[in-house]
């Protein structure tokens, strides 16, 4: 498969968050600012296109030879878990300022369903190696993508005067429904 | 620390309304938004996700003295992960159809902040019996909002109620209620309305 | 005891009990998931082909096909096999069936979809149509496959090797004749030189 369909496929036209409905927690908690959204994004980014990786060696190289495919869930999330830590690790060495912004959102990636959605769509679909790296760094962007753009939106709303219910998550999910919308205009864009 | 015990029923209904998961907490809004496209998707997703909860409360509550903090959180998950792959191919196994419909949601289960959450906060501090009424409490809450989610969108989407048509002909299904904007509209509005209530509820 | 001894310890005691109850659980479930799986297959392949008695499995440069036998006849009754290609909104599986000589189409029905409710997905099953809901994996029917199928729109297809695109989801429409236009002379050509 036309591996900058797929890139343009995963970012786009079946963006994650908008499509698929993965990675609406951090979604909702760090879009406030472009800049933390920015920060969050590409940490999910590179957190997803290594998972894509070692998912894809651990379920074809272990776990289908050894017919322990029952043990998908189990072992992604671990590695998950793991690389997560190790991203944690890494970014507050580098820049402490960096770890701090993002804070308790760091750690909760693990728990970002972009990321198990990412490997487990891989497996269903069968891509290749290549293929589920592209789709990771595709589903990266596109992730980064909504969060940005919802961002932007909210950074604007706020100085807007939002009936007091809807202020924080309630707005948050209507801009949501009207970004969704927006992205189906892409379907039909990778047909030929 | 001899703070007077929450009542079993406190704990129970906590989950319901002021603690909702969904609505309140704002967790587990994934599969939320995934799978509401039909009342019952909704409600066999809050079933899963109950089962999960309330089955990993268990453990990790009996487990509680035993898990070392360090690696607690790898250690719940490990466990919750482990009750996602049973629900996943009991639904596969017996339930095919409904399996089918839930597709890859089922196993995201796994990482439905609401499961670790509660692991984080209540069952590694509490008995099984309480964390079995709190599992009790939050996984209701979670059915409620999912099934009310799902029937909404469903009527006015498909003009069906659990595949039962109850709008006649004279309605034409708003479609865009199964797609991905009518999810995100539904909930926020939900979300809207249940702030909403909530404020008068304090005002009294 | 150690710190860091009992760390490991908790971990791979939880993460070996995790591995015996799936394993347990999975030799349980797995030859229920299968036997889904095998009568999902088995429908898919009857509603292609016309009466057979019983089915042969063959692999064929890395494609199944589905012989549909009939007792006491060495002519099948018809070949079925799967075509996958990318639809509007993603990936459209169909199980399509031929006569024996790949000269027209016994029967298709697409298996997955995640086209348009209520447009794309008319492709399965159209509800608006109150006459015949199944009209348009019907069409394909008795389909002659050469040159090779062809979609008309708004009008009804004057010849054997044309069927009619659905009003308001075309792409789709012809994302499916594409799909299988696109595989079959393959399969024809893999086939015959098997057999």
């Amino acid at each position: 498969m036309n591996l900058l369909l797929l890139f343009i496929s995963a970012a786009i036209v079946n963006n994650f968050v908008l499509t698929y409905f993965l990675g609406i927690c951090p979604f909702v908690g760090v879009s406030k600012k472009v800049s933390s959204a920015v920060s969050m994004g590409l940490a999910v980014m590179f957190v997803m296109t290594i998972t894509a990786a070692v998912t894809w060696l651990i379920y074809h190289l272990l776990l289908v030879p050894y017919h322990i495919e029952i043990l998908e869930y189990v072992s992604f999330i671990l590695v998950i878990a793991s690389l997560v830590q190790l991203v944690e690790m890494f970014i507050k060495k580098v820049s402490k300022p960096l770890y701090d912004t993002l804070g308790i959102f760091l750690p909760l990636i693990t728990t970002n369903c972009a990321i198990l959605g990412l490997a487990l769509f891989s497996v269903l679909r069968e891509y290749s190696f290549v293929e589920s790296l592209v789709f990771g760094i595709g589903a990266g962007a596109g992730f980064t993508l909504a969060l940005v753009i919802m961002a932007g939106i909210r950074e604007e709303l706020e100085l807007s005067n939002i009936p007091k219910p809807f202020r924080g998550a309630g707005i948050t999910m209507i801009v949501a429904g009207s970004l969704a919308l927006a992205f189906m205009g892409f379907a039909g864009l990778i047909s030929m | 620390m001899a703070k007077k015990p929450i009542p079993l029923s406190k704990e129970f209904l906590k989950g319901l309304w002021d603690d909702n998961p969904v609505l309140r907490m704002l967790l587990g809004l994934c599969p939320t938004l995934a799978v509401t496209n039909s009342a019952i998707n909704g409600l066999a997703m809050g079933l899963a996700t109950t089962f999960v909860l309330i089955s990993s409360s268990i453990i990790i509550s009996l487990l509680r003295k035993v898990i070392p903090h360090q690696v607690r959180i790898a250690g719940y998950i490990v466990i919750i992960a482990t009750f996602v792959t049973v629900a996943d191919k009991f639904l596969a196994a017996y339930l095919p159809e409904i399996s089918i419909a839930l597709g890859p949601y089922v196993p995201l289960i796994v990482v439905n902040c609401l499961i670790l959450g509660r692991q984080e906060a209540f069952s590694s501090k509490n008995g099984v019996g309480r964390s079995i009424i709190d599992g009790l409490g939050m996984g209701l809450g979670f059915i409620f909002v999912l099934v009310i989610l799902g029937s909404i969108r469903e009527i006015l989407g498909s003009a069906t109620l659990f595949n039962m048509q109850i709008l006649g002909d004279w309605f034409n299904p708003w479609m865009i209620m199964i797609l991905p904007p009518g999810a995100f509209l539904t909930l926020g509005l939900l979300i809207g309305l249940g702030n909403w209530v909530n404020e008068r509820k304090v005002k009294i | 005891m150690n710190k860091t001894a009992k760390m490991i310890i908790v971990l791979t005691v939880i993460t070996a009990l995790s591995g015996a109850v799936l394993s347990s659980w999975d030799s349980v479930t797995k030859p229920k998931i299968e036997y889904h799986q095998l009568q999902a297959l088995k429908a898919a392949i009857s509603d292609v082909l016309p009466s057979y008695d019983n089915y042969a499995v063959q692999d064929i440069s890395g494609n199944k096909v589905y012989i549909g036998q009939i007792d006491g006849n060495s002519q099948p009754a018809g070949i079925a096999f799967k075509v996958a290609g990318s639809g509007f909104q993603g990936k459209i599986s169909i199980m399509v069936g031929v006569d024996p000589n790949f000269a027209s189409i016994t029967g298709i029905k697409v298996l997955e979809q995640i086209e348009t409710p209520g447009l794309g997905t008319k492709i399965v099953v159209d509800p608006s149509n109150k006459t015949n809901p199944f009209w348009f994996p019907e069409q394909f029917n008795g389909v002659v496959l050469s040159p090779q199928i062809d979609v008309v729109k708004n009008s009804i297809p004057q010849n054997s090797n044309e069927v009619q695109a659905i009003s308001g989801a075309t792409i789709t429409s012809k994302a499916v004749v594409r799909i299988i236009n696109d595989n079959i002379q393959q399969i024809k050509e893999s086939y015959q030189s098997a057999n």
